[in-house]
Formats: structure tokens, sequence, C-alpha cells
């Protein structure tokens, strides 16, 4: 069973039965995402728990008008979009929020140098490049990469079109392939591809 | 300089969007520019958040922490019910030895606040006369409360005892939690339970408290000190006589005499319908049988929030059934007239007397 489909059977538990057990898992599969990804609205790891924690408290009160929704990893995502939005309006009055004004530092990720084999310093290359990317297409490389959010998905959280989010996802990409190609050398090339 | 078309179907591949072609065609590229297979490497394996990163332990925590918010926001959260004034209905009664069937459902009027004490971690809930409210403590319990009763409760549960203290009437559904056994404190006895279903009256007005239980298991603890204990099974309820243990608290009885209480141990009143008396008022409906009309006003003052008074007392013992659900006061009043068995008038003050 993929971890979308866990999703989706303990989403359903939690509305049909109000299964307390698959609340807590939902709750633990999904909070980190959502966590980071209100904290690159909010800029605030602190106040990102406290709207996560709100989005879930909605979630475990309205469970049996929630029976209905189709894609819950969307759901939950666009509830704690909009919850975000509401924090920083209510905190920063009458200054427009927008996705390309966010905190990018709460959303960076990086290669995980256990499972690489690359070094510290690329690592930090590959890190520096996607965070020179625009703010909106750095958030769309960690949704799909890190949390695993398909095309659709992507486009319906920000309200663009799939088209849009893989031809971000691509230039993202080329970015990556660039920091990597200028930093390696010969020899690191050579005895990679050996290995092989 | 690479074909762009490869980082495209790159991006396909990290977000699993690739057809079976464009899975060929990546494959294809690949073999020709090796250089890339490395990015590819780098790309479709596990990343790791550079800011707060959550490992199992802390999604524990942050689950927890969840959790306790999860059980103030319940303790808050309020039942909508509309007003139960202005929500008159034909009667279809019949009454005095027969209980009337009511069907038609109804919603009551309530107010209730909670009030923070000087204790922090307190919350009290208060109904006055003529309201009834119901309030979800923090562990899943449910309480009504009856009209002109008042619960304190803690805002979260801590350690391993759930504890309430009730004045007046409530009913309890209690969530189970055999860890924590939950206990109701009133001024003449306490209550312990797992998990069950039973009503409570406690007026201190009134001249003995009543445990009723529905299912389960309670014990209602007498004395603490001397581990008095009855045990009641489901449909059995327990009168104790207040004025008695009161005396014995104030006066400084022996403890080593026993005290001879007059324990009244009953089964609950079944009605038509299978309409308990002793917890139909939690589904909204006034029912009683056999009951002297002084214990019906007490009733009817307490539902409706006014004041009955008798100008005949040999009307006083006079004994009535019947079950109520939508009616206002003066439907009950002109209903219970029907039987013949007394008369009733509304003075300018808005005192009603039976004569």
């Amino acid at each position: 069973m993929t971890n979308d489909d866990l999703i989706r059977r303990n989403f359903r538990s939690v509305c049909e039965a109000g299964d307390m057990q698959a609340y807590d898992e939902l709750y633990k599969t999904l909070c980190s995402r959502l966590i980071h990804f209100s904290a690159a609205v909010v800029g605030s790891f602190h106040l990102a728990e406290e709207i996560v924690s709100d989005v879930f408290i909605m979630v475990w009160q309205k469970r049996s008008q929630l029976i209905s929704i189709e894609n819950p990893v969307v759901y939950l995502y666009i509830c704690t979009r909009n919850l975000s939005y509401n924090t920083l309006q209510q905190q920063r009055k009458h200054q427009h929020t927008s996705l390309d004004n966010l905190d990018t530092d709460a959303i960076a990720i990086s290669p995980d140098q256990e499972h690489n084999m690359i070094s510290a310093e690329v690592a930090q290359k590959i890190e520096a490049a996607i965070r020179s990317l625009p703010a909106r297409c750095q958030l769309i490389f960690r949704l799909v990469k890190q949390d695993g959010l398909k095309y659709k998905e992507v486009g319906e959280l920000l309200e663009i079109s799939p088209k849009t989010v893989d031809a971000q996802l691509a230039i993202a990409v080329k970015k990556v392939a660039e920091a990597i190609r200028l930093d390696m050398s010969a020899e690191l090339a050579q005895s990679y591809f050996l290995r092989q | 300089m690479m074909d762009d078309q490869i980082w495209n179907l790159l991006a396909k591949k990290v977000a699993n969007e690739l057809l079976p072609e464009e899975e060929k065609e990546l494959a294809r590229l690949l073999q020709q520019h090796p250089d890339a297979s490395y990015t590819k490497e780098i790309l479709t394996q596990g990343w790791k958040d550079k800011q707060k990163p959550f490992s199992p332990e802390e999604e524990s925590i942050a689950l927890e922490k969840h959790k306790r918010r999860l059980e103030s926001a319940m303790a808050v959260e309020e039942v909508s019910t509309p007003s139960r004034r202005g929500n008159i209905r034909r009667m279809t009664i019949r009454i005095a030895g027969v209980a009337a069937a009511l069907t038609m459902a109804f919603f009551m009027g309530r107010k209730w606040w909670s009030q923070p004490k000087m204790d922090e971690n307190l919350q009290q809930l208060v109904t006055h006369k003529g309201s009834r409210s119901q309030v979800k403590l923090p562990d899943g319990t449910t309480v009504w409360l009856n009209a002109g009763s008042k619960l304190d409760y803690p805002k979260q549960f801590t350690g391993n005892q759930r504890e309430v203290t009730l004045e007046g009437e409530a009913f309890f559904t209690v969530a189970k939690d055999a860890r924590r056994p939950f206990t109701v404190r009133t001024r003449t006895f306490s209550i312990r339970v797992l998990g069950t279903e039973f009503n409570v009256r406690a007026y201190p007005q009134e001249d003995s408290a009543v445990t009723s239980l529905l299912t389960g298991l309670v014990e209602v603890v007498l004395d603490e000190k001397r581990n008095t204990v009855i045990r009641l099974k489901p449909n059995e309820k327990l009168s104790v006589p207040t004025a008695q243990l009161l005396e014995e608290d104030t006066v400084e009885v022996d403890h080593t005499i026993p005290v001879v209480i007059k324990l009244i141990k009953s089964p609950l009143t079944v009605m038509k319908d299978s309409v308990i008396t002793e917890t139909a008022w939690v589904e909204n409906k006034l029912a009683f049988k056999r009951l002297p009309l002084e214990k019906v006003a007490v009733m009817l003052e307490q539902w409706f929030g006014v004041d009955i008074r008798f100008k005949n007392e040999t009307k006083k013992q006079e004994y009535l059934t019947g079950v109520f659900q939508n009616e206002s006061l003066e439907e009950v009043l002109k209903a219970l007239e029907l039987t013949g068995s007394f008369h009733f008038k509304t003075d300018s003050d808005g005192i009603i007397w039976i004569e």
C-alpha cells in the first residue's frame, strides 16, 4: 500500500467511523509537510504548527461532513494554505499575501548525503542552485520532490495548470543538473561511472 | 549542450508522471549522455529538509501537542440547537394513568457559559431554571446538564483520575477509559465509574439525592473514609436522603458507630414507549409517573423557570402521570388541569397558583 493509499484509508476511517487511531496516523504522516508548507507562507514554524493543528481540529470536528472529499492530501494542503493566508492577513493588516512572498528557508531541501554518493560541497552547490530560483518555482520543486504531490495536485493547490507545474519543475531540474555538471570534476565523474 | 528534452523528461521522472513511451525515451537519452545519469541518480533519491526535519519521535511529540489542543477545543464545542420558544405545537395527550406519547422531535433553547474559576484549569458550566445544556468533556464524556445546575470540570484531565463536581442534575455518558476512573462528586455522595451511562440528581434544595444507572456499572461511594460503597446494576437507582448525611458532616459523630441511613434502591420507572422518567429530560421530555403534584410543580418550575405555589395544600397530594415533549408551560398545565384534579391561575407577578 502506498503512502497515498494509506492517507486515503485513514482519512476515510476518520470521517466514517471517527477512528481516533487513524486520525493520529494521518496527523503523523502529514504534519511535517504541512508545517513546512505553512511556515513558508507565515514565516514561522511555531505559528505553522498551530495552524496545522487547527486544520486537524477542524477535520475532527467536521469529519462527518468530509466523507465526500476525494483527495484528502490536496484538501489538507488547501486548508493549510487558506488558514495560513488568513493568519498572515490578520498579522500584517492590508498587506497583500501571495505565494511569491514565501519564506523559502522553511521549504529548502537538499540531497541526503547519507544515502548519496556526493560530497557536502556538491550538496551545498545543488541547494544554492535551487535557492537561486524564484520562490514559486522552489515551492513547486519541493511539493513534487519532497511531498510527492502530482502535477494536478500542485496545480490545484497553487491555482495554476499542470502544464505550468511541469514547466517550472523542468526549470528546477535543469538548474540542479547544471550545478552538478559545473562542479563535477572529470575524476569524480569517472569514478562514479566506473562503479555502475 | 544537452537537449532540454532530457531535463523535461527527468522532471517528469522526479514527479512520477512519465508515460511508458517517455520512460523509454529517457533511458535512450541517458545512454547518450552518461553524465546526466548522475544527476538523475541524485534527483530520484531521498532528500531531506534543511530546517526542522521531523524524526518519528518529533512527529509523536507534535501529535501529543496537537491532541492537547484538540481536547481543549472539543471541551468548548457547543451543540447548536434552535430555540425552544415559539415552538408550540398542537397537543395530543391523554393524562392521568395513561402516558401520552409524542413523536415530534423538538429542540430546546439553551443558555450556558463556561467561566474560568480561581483555579486556571477549572471550567464551570451553569444552567439557569428553564434551560438545559450539553457539554463534551476533554476525555470525550458527554454531559447533559438539567435546569438550575452547576458542573465543575477541569479543562484537561491530568493524572490517572477524571473528576467532576455536580450540584443539581446531570446525565453522563462516560467515555471508556479503564486506566482512569471517572468520579462525580456531589454533596451527598460520589459516583465512581469506568465507562457507562447514568443520571445523577442532587439538587441541594431536595431531600434526597438519586443516582440512576442505564448501562454499565457504577459504585456509589457514600463515605470515602470508611469506603461505604453501594454497587448499582443497570436500570437501578439509589436514593440517599441528603439531610442525614449533611447532619453527619456538620455534627462531629463518632465514626466507630455506623450511622443508619435509609437508602432506597429501586428499579427505574419505565413508562409506555420505554420512556424512563429518571432520564427523560435528556431527550427533552418532561415525564413523571404517579408523582404527587407537589413534586410535579417543582419539576415544572425547573423546566420552565417559573414560580408555582399552592393555595390549596391538599392538592399537593394529587398524583399525576404524563409525558410532554414540546408543550409550553400553559399547554402542560391546561392538559394536567383536564384531569380535574386542580385549577391554576397566573397572577400579575407571573406566579402560578394551584387551587
